[in-house]
């Protein structure tokens, strides 16, 4: 008795507008270390609706086949957790039948004008510049990409940061640049995504 | 030497924890919804339509005790359905969001204007309630306890006056009030009754003068007879519910007559023990927003003991639990409850 959960489950689409609203979860298994891209939805095609997520997982960030359906690793070992749920929330926004590609490090940053890049320094470790002299944002830019990644800013160079696997990781990196711009923003979508769902008692709702 | 409880069914279970009766093991009970939408998927019973249609509310709630492992099954979701038929206005939302009362579009603003319709029982949001539990009844009766649920008539204050307009009155006009109350009483026991004629174990009363907006004061005031009336005239276990921080309303509620109090995580396990005194058991009393929505089963496992060392009498969530709650959270509470008995088991 009692269904079988594939692991723990670290992010939710609670509906997917692409497949009739079915939710789909990223479950953690830690062995062999993978996630699982799974579903319960028993409707017709909900198998390949998981499975193409888990290509847009691979094709976005990186990552690989790691076995059964829907199974997906990074190369490294590590789990990057958090960067693994935005990598989902991604793929998830990538409609069944469209192309999904790595994205370039680099963004148009409209608060300053500015073109922000990162560029790979080996060893996992990744420098941010722009094409002007605004400082202030490749700091900023930075500290978002340690925030969404899980990065270590790097000791006496604000613009560097490094994953703790010490292997690169260039498609998480393009992946994260853009929502690294606006922190604020990704903040914001995750605390309203937690809230929805709870239910207030009635005099603590709006 | 005691003698040894002999294995109980789920329901036998629940039903001694609810009369504080000798156990073979601590009931995991939900007076409240487990529904989340991964077991909507799994059973094809999406809201908005598993608040609105008997089948599939009653396959929802189901899997409380089929797949979560909860001893009991707990088909009202929401806590909007007699406030559809007494008239309000819903809104429904989606199959990941709960509904909810218009409270700023409410439909009454005096103690006159209360009607409690003809059709109350028959609306369709309370009549797939009432065959929801028929249906449970007849498939899990014999193994599970089922829950019904009937909301208290602060609750419908809020619902149909508005939660400012109600706890004005509140102040200004104590007599008009405790008639308001007295009014939409009788909604809470036709309801509670109907829900009995079909087959419900125990009613889960949601009342919620909750420990943010009300005193214990208040509850005494306004409260604690109503409650005390409404364990007269519901003839089974009757568990009240309230959110929020209420240690403070506690003993009053301990001398209603109730079976059980259902308990926020604002009030700790010991100390809630100690202001019942033993007159009303306790079920409660896992975090949702931070331990079941966002934590693991460690955390689960951790305050389910702290329940179970206290000697609650059942344990389960606080309250209606977040819809994205993930589930091997949700089947922690049952599995850290056997876990908890099966260590303290004697060795023979």
């Amino acid at each position: 008795m009692g269904i079988a959960v594939p692991g723990r489950r670290v992010e939710l689409l609670s509906m997917d507008p692409h497949f009739h609203d079915i939710t789909v979860a990223l479950y953690w298994r830690p062995g062999p270390a993978s996630y699982l891209v799974h579903s319960f939805s028993g409707l017709s095609g909900a198998d390949g609706r998981v499975a193409g997520i888990a290509a847009a997982m691979r094709a976005l960030g990186g990552m690989e086949a790691a076995g059964a359906p829907g199974a997906v690793r990074f190369s490294c070992g590590d789990p990057h957790t958090l960067a693994a749920r935005r990598l989902f929330v991604e793929a998830c926004k990538i409609a069944p039948g469209a192309a999904a590609a790595p994205r370039p490090m680099q963004a148009e940053d409209k608060k300053s004008g500015r073109t922000i890049r990162a560029a790979s320094l080996g060893g996992g470790r990744y420098r941010v510049s722009s094409d002007g002299s605004d400082t202030r944002r490749v700091l900023a830019v930075a500290r978002g990409l340690a925030r969404l990644a899980e990065m270590r800013a790097v000791e006496g160079a604000g613009d560097e940061v490094e994953f703790a696997c010490g292997r690169a990781h260039d498609p998480l990196i393009g992946l994260l640049m853009v929502r690294a711009l606006n922190l604020r923003a990704v903040m914001r979508e995750i605390e309203m995504q937690a809230a929805r769902g709870v239910l207030a008692a009635p005099s603590a709702q709006n | 030497m005691t003698e040894p409880i002999p294995s109980m069914t789920s329901r036998e279970r629940v039903l001694a924890a609810l009369a504080r009766r000798p156990v073979d093991r601590t009931p995991a009970c939900n007076p409240t919804s487990v529904a989340t939408v991964e077991l909507m998927d799994l059973v094809e019973a999406h809201f908005p339509a598993a608040n609105r249609e008997a089948e599939a509310m009653a396959r929802l709630a189901a899997t409380g005790y089929t797949e979560l492992g909860f001893d009991s099954i707990m088909p009202v979701f929401s806590i909007i359905q007699e406030s559809s038929a007494l008239g309000c206005k819903m809104q429904w939302e989606q199959k990941d969001n709960w509904p909810t009362v218009r409270m700023r579009e409410p439909i009454w603003q005096d103690a006159d204007d209360i009607v409690i319709p003809n059709d109350l029982l028959t609306h369709p949001d309370t009549a797939c309630v009432i065959e929801a539990i028929r249906i449970l009844r007849r498939e899990y009766g014999d193994e599970a306890a089922i829950i019904g649920k009937t909301m208290g008539p602060w609750s419908l204050g809020y619902h149909c006056f508005g939660v400012e307009p109600f706890l004005l009155l509140s102040l200004d006009d104590p007599g008009r009030t405790k008639l308001v109350l007295d009014r939409l009483k009788e909604a809470t026991v036709q309801f509670g009754l109907a829900q009995i004629d079909a087959g419900a174990d125990a009613l889960t009363l949601p009342d919620h003068a909750t420990g943010d907006l009300v005193s214990g004061e208040y509850y005494e005031r306004y409260l604690k007879e109503l409650h005390a009336e409404f364990a007269e005239r519901l003839p089974i276990p009757l568990i009240l519910h309230i959110c929020g921080r209420t240690v403070d309303r506690m003993p009053f509620i301990a001398e209603t007559g109730m079976a059980a109090f259902h308990y926020d995580s604002k009030n700790k396990p010991r100390e809630s023990m100690d202001a019942v005194s033993g007159g009303i058991a306790l079920v409660g009393n896992i975090n949702n927003p931070e331990t079941l929505f966002a934590r693991g089963p460690e955390e689960v496992r951790a305050e389910v003991f702290a329940n179970l060392d206290a000697g609650v009498q059942m344990v389960g969530p606080e309250c209606a639990v977040p819809l994205q709650a993930p589930l091997e959270n949700l089947m922690e509470i049952p599995r850290a409850v056997r876990d908890w008995t099966a260590a303290r088991a004697p060795v023979h």
